[in-house]
C-alpha cells in the first residue's frame, strides 16, 4: 500500500482559550470550519464526499449517539462510509491508516476527515477536571481519583520518574525541547503562547508533580483541523502538491514485558515505527523532520528513542546533541508542537502533528519551512492506560512522492 | 456524578468491584487472583488479562510491596479540590510482592524521602459506609532477600 493514497486538503481553525468576551464556538462550529479550510485548500466542496467517506475523531465534549451519522448531517454530507475513531491522541492518524484500506479495498476514493473540541467549554472543577463522564465515571476512574491521582501530570511523572531511575535524563534535556517548541509557536501565528521563554524559565517554572513542571504541560484549547486524503489517482488530478502516505505502523495497548508488571518506560513506538519505516523503504538517515505528539517534552524525548533515532535510554543526549529548531539538524515539533501550540481536547491535538507534516511536505509552512523537505515522520499518541503511559501508537511516514 | 467539588471522589461501587471496596473497609487487601494461570490483576477486570480466564477469585494479597516509581503531587490537577489539603502528596506506583501493580499514596514519609525501591505496608483508610482504600507507608522491618 506504499503511496497509494495522499493527503491533498488540511485546515486548522484559530485556537481560543475561551477568554471572557472572545466569542463561544461549539464543536460542530469547529468542526464545519477546519473542514471549510480543508476543502478550500484541495480545491474541493463537500458535494466531493457524497457516496464517499467522512470520517469524525472522538470529543470529549457532549455529543449525540451516532456523532459521526450527526456529523454527516450537520454538514449536509451523504457519505457510503462513516469513520469514528476514539484513539485520543491517535484518533487522526488512526483514521488516515483506515481511509486508505478503504481507499486502497476501492470501497470510496477520498475521505474527509474532521476533528474538533471544545474543552473549554466544559464546566470544569479542577484544573484539566471537565466534568465530563469520561473522566468522572468508570472503572478506570473509580480506580484512579479516589486513590490520588492528579491527572495526567501525575501519571506522566511517575513514568518520568521510573525513566530517570533507569537512565540518564536531565531536567535541561527535556527543557530544550520545551524552549525549542515555544521558538517554533513564535514563528507560527496559530499557536496559542507565542513569547519565547528560556532555559533557565524552564527550570524555574512552577513544579507541579516531581518531576514535572509548568512549563512541561500542554495548553487545553478549543479548536478543530481536518484533513482530506484520496486515492493518487485523484490526488494527482486536483493538486501538484499531493503528500504520501508511504509507510503506517500501529500498536495498541502495547506492554513491554509482562502485563501485570510491565516495564513502562518504553512505549508501543518500538514496534509501530520500524513497521512504518519498513513499509515506507526508508531509515532514519531518509527522514528530514519529526513530528511527535508532545504534550509532554518527556513524551516527545521518548518517542525520540522508541522510533529509533536514537539507542534506549540515550533520548536525552540525542536532544543534548542536536539542533530541534526548523532549520537544524532534527527538525521537532515544528509547529510549536501542542506544548505551545495548544490541545483541542486530547484527541484532537493528535491531528496537529499530521497536519504539520503535511504542511511542510507542501512547502508552505512560511517562515518556519524545513529546507527541501520530501520524507517526514508524524505520531499519533492516545490514551493513557492504568499505570502506563500510551493507549495507542501510530507511527507514520509521509513523503512528497509515492 | 458525585459533587467533586466538595469532597474527594468515591467510587462507583458495582458487583464487579464491591469486594475490593469492602475488603479494604475491613482492612483487607484482595485481588483477583486467576484460578487457571495463578495471575494476579489490578485494576477490576472482567477477566485474566494473561490468559482470558474468566475464573477470577477475590484473594487475599501480601500486603507489602516495593516502589515501582513516585511522584510528589504539589498542587491539584484534574481530580477534586477536596485534595489541595494533602498538598504535597506522594504517589506511587506500587509492586505488591504477589505481583500486580497499583496506584497508591505513601503516607507517613516526607516528600524528599520516598524513593524507588523502598519497602512499604498498605494500611486503609474508611472513605464511606461502604468503602476503605489501600494506602502505603514505609515498611518497619528493612527488606529480606529478594
Ligand atoms: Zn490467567
Amino acid at each position: 500500500m506504499r503511496g497509494e493514497v495522499a493527503i491533498v486538503g488540511y485546515g486548522r481553525t484559530p485556537y481560543s482559550r475561551a477568554k471572557p468576551g472572545e466569542p463561544v464556538l461549539n464543536v460542530d462550529e469547529y468542526i464545519a470550519w477546519a473542514a471549510d479550510l480543508a476543502l478550500q485548500k484541495a480545491g474541493m466542496s463537500k458535494n466531493d464526499f457524497d457516496g464517499q467517506g467522512l470520517g469524525v475523531s472522538h470529543a470529549e465534549v457532549a455529543h449525540t449517539v451516532n456523532w459521526s451519522a450527526a456529523t454527516a448531517e450537520n454538514l449536509g454530507i451523504s457519505p457510503q462510509v462513516l469513520l469514528r475513531a476514539d484513539q485520543g491522541g491517535a484518533s487522526a492518524a488512526s483514521m488516515l491508516i483506515r481511509a486508505a484500506a478503504m481507499i486502497h479495498a476501492g470501497i470510496v476514493d477520498r475521505v474527509l476527515v474532521v476533528g474538533a473540541d471544545t474543552p473549554l467549554n466544559i464546566p470544569s472543577v479542577a484544573p484539566g477536571l471537565p466534568l465530563s463522564p469520561e473522566r468522572t465515571r468508570g472503572v478506570y476512574w473509580d480506580f484512579q481519583g479516589p486513590f490520588g491521582v492528579m491527572g495526567a501530570s501525575a501519571q506522566f511523572a511517575l513514568v518520568q520518574t521510573r525513566y530517570m531511575h533507569e537512565h540518564a535524563l536531565t531536567s535541561e534535556q527535556l527543557g530544550k525541547i520545551a524552549v525549542s517548541a515555544r521558538y517554533h509557536a513564535s514563528l507560527n501565528p496559530g499557536a496559542i503562547y507565542r513569547k519565547p521563554f528560556t532555559l533557565d524559565e524552564y527550570m524555574n517554572s512552577r513544579m507541579l508533580s516531581d518531576p514535572i513542571r509548568l512549563l512541561d504541560c500542554v495548553p487545553i484549547v478549543n479548536g478543530g483541523l481536518a484533513y482530506i486524503v484520496t486515492s493518487g489517482k485523484t490526488a494527482r488530478s486536483i493538486t501538484d502538491k499531493p503528500v504520501y502516505l508511504r509507510g503506517f505502523g500501529e500498536i495498541n495497548n502495547y506492554y513491554h514485558g509482562s502485563r501485570a508488571l510491565p516495564d513502562i518506560t518504553t512505549t508501543g513506538f518500538v514496534q509501530s515505527a520500524p513497521q512504518a519505516m519498513k513499509m515506507a523503504g526508508v531509515q532514519h538517515k531518509d527522514i528530514n523532520f519529526f513530528q511527535p505528539y508532545d504534550d509532554y517534552p518527556f513524551i516527545a524525548m521518548m518517542t525520540i528513542e522508541d522510533f529509533g533515532f536514537c539507542n534506549k535510554g540515550e533520548g536525552g543526549r540525542f536532544v543534548e546533541e542536536h539542533d530541534l529548531s526548523f532549520n537544524g539538524d532534527f527538525p521537532m515539533s515544528t509547529d510549536g508542537g501542542q506544548l505551545s501550540g495548544g490541545q483541542p481536547g486530547g484527541a484532537i491535538g493528535g491531528f496537529m502533528p499530521l497536519v504539520e507534516a503535511v504542511t511542510q511536505l507542501r512547502g508552505e509552512a512560511g517562515v518556519r519551512q524545513v529546507k527541501n523537505a520530501n520524507i517526514g515522520a508524524a505520531c499519533g499518541f492516545g490514551g493513557i492506560p492504568y499505570g502506563r503511559p500510551g493507549r495507542s501508537c501510530i507511527s507514520l511516514i509521509l513523503g512528497t512522492e509515492p | 456524578m458525585a459533587d467533586l467539588g466538595q469532597s474527594k471522589p468515591l467510587p462507583d461501587i458495582t458487583d464487579l468491584t464491591r469486594p475490593f471496596w469492602t475488603a479494604a473497609k475491613n482492612g483487607k487487601l484482595v485481588l483477583q487472583k486467576c484460578q487457571r494461570c495463578a495471575t494476579f490483576n489490578f485494576h477490576p477486570k472482567p477477566w485474566c488479562i494473561e490468559c482470558g480466564s474468566r475464573e477470577l477469585q477475590w484473594t487475599a494479597a501480601k500486603p507489602s510491596g516495593t516502589v515501582y516509581s513516585y511522584t510528589v503531587s504539589r498542587t491539584v490537577a484534574m481530580n477534586s479540590p477536596a485534595w489541595a489539603a494533602e498538598m504535597p502528596l506522594i504517589l506511587c506506583l506500587i509492586d505488591l510482592d504477589d505481583g500486580a501493580r497499583l496506584y497508591g499514596q505513601v503516607t507517613g514519609c516526607r516528600a524528599e524521602d520516598i524513593r524507588i525501591g523502598m519497602r512499604v505496608d498498605v494500611h486503609f483508610e474508611d472513605i464511606s459506609d461502604e468503602a476503605g482504600i489501600p494506602k502505603f507507608r514505609p515498611a518497619l522491618q528493612p527488606a529480606t532477600a529478594g
